[in-house]
């Protein structure tokens, strides 16, 4: 089976014959190329495919530290092999690849027994998207106070573009800080789901570790669903959910960029 | 549903909590990662000046000599010029011309 990079911009019949099988070592040399004066490349494009291969898990472990450190090196770089030569990257930007590695993590069988490993692959990649995410200024806590008192529930907020929250069934917001070296190595109780969010209000990507209320709370905001009604969803869920605290994390968090009422911006 | 929704929390508990809210915020930690922190050049050791950038990007980790003064490193904020990295060689809020390599 032939592996086309379809993420090249040159869709020329030479371009393709040579992308063909890039990924998969059993393809054979395009016959359309060859070496100088004509002599045998078969050497030469198997070079160039071994560093295309090596240099796409190089990405993939620049982007992924501590699923690297959970797994160790030879099992990860195994693992990404097989990933980047069934996810050959849709874009020449590097520092967008690897956007599905969590969902292949998922489906990956030996992995099965680390079943956190997909999530925080998921916080790995948005950690690097948030950083490469438009500089957009947060929104101004003062703009909450010139809101009309009886509109408050009616009003809802723009999403600041960094802003992502990751949801789990394992303790994973303190696994990946013990694993990019934030935390103390400790013991984690594995029965302890964790929802986190991750913002980046200035220049560093921030991570902010999300009670049941919290969580139900910011991404019903971060969804556009009003204040009125994700204060009600969170207290459904949280009985002692707290407005007040909430609404001081969402404004100090930096995960909002605009207040809207009526379908425009005020 | 949206109607029942909304009575759950009623306008003046919205207010008084948006009230508290804004008051108790405190709006430097909104401003903190921007204003506890410098780019500092010349003071990072080879190979360990800043960036995040990811793969395919060039910065984090290139710099080949110690102190290269177009390579710069997060320092606290207000302690950047005070670095001394020795033969009066100090840190610089702008790149630097010195001990660039060839």
């Amino acid at each position: 089976m032939l592996v086309r990079f379809n993420a090249m911009a040159d869709n020329s019949y030479e371009t393709k014959a040579f992308a063909a099988g890039m990924l998969n070592p059993a393809a054979p040399k395009p016959d359309e190329i060859i070496g100088p004066n004509g002599k045998a490349a078969d050497k030469r494009y198997n070079v160039y495919r071994n560093n295309v291969t090596v240099s796409l898990i190089n990405a993939v472990a620049d982007i992924y530290p501590a699923v690297q450190k959970i797994v160790g090196e030879e099992y990860f770089r195994a693992m990404a092999r097989e990933y980047v030569r069934a996810h050959p990257p849709k874009s020449p930007l590097l520092f967008l690849y690897g956007q599905n590695f969590g969902d292949f993590i998922d489906r990956f069988e030996p992995a099965k027994t680390l079943p956190y490993l997909g999530d925080i692959a998921r916080i790995e990649r948005a950690w690097l998207t948030a950083y490469h995410a438009a500089d957009l200024a947060p929104l101004d806590p003062a703009r909450l106070g010139m809101v009309d008192p009886q509109r408050l529930a009616d009003i809802s907020f723009t999403p600041h573009p960094a802003s992502y929250i990751i949801n789990s069934d394992f303790p994973v917001h303190d696994i990946f800080l013990m694993n990019r070296g934030f935390m103390e190595l400790a013991k984690v109780d594995m029965s302890n789901p964790q929802a986190l969010m991750l913002t980046r209000p200035q220049t560093d990507t921030r991570l902010i570790l999300l009670s049941v209320g919290e969580h139900v709370f910011m991404d019903a905001i971060l969804k556009g669903k009003t204040l009125g009604d994700a204060s009600a969803l969170a207290t459904e869920t949280d009985i002692s959910f707290d407005l007040n605290h909430n609404l001081q994390m969402l404004l100090a968090s930096g995960a909002t960029i605009q207040i809207n009422l009526d379908g425009q911006a005020i | 549903m949206s109607n029942a929704v909304k009575s759950t929390v009623s306008a003046a508990v919205m207010a008084s909590a948006v009230a508290a809210a804004i008051a108790g915020v405190n709006l430097g930690t909104i401003n903190d990662a921007h204003a506890a922190k410098e780019k500092c050049f010349g003071v990072s050791l080879a190979g360990q000046n800043d960036c995040a950038a990811g793969p395919g990007t060039t910065c984090q980790g290139t710099s080949t000599i110690d102190y290269q003064g177009n390579a710069w490193k997060y320092v606290e904020a207000g302690s950047c010029e005070t670095m001394s990295v020795g033969d009066n060689k100090a840190g610089s809020l702008t790149a630097l011309t010195r001990d660039v390599p060839a």
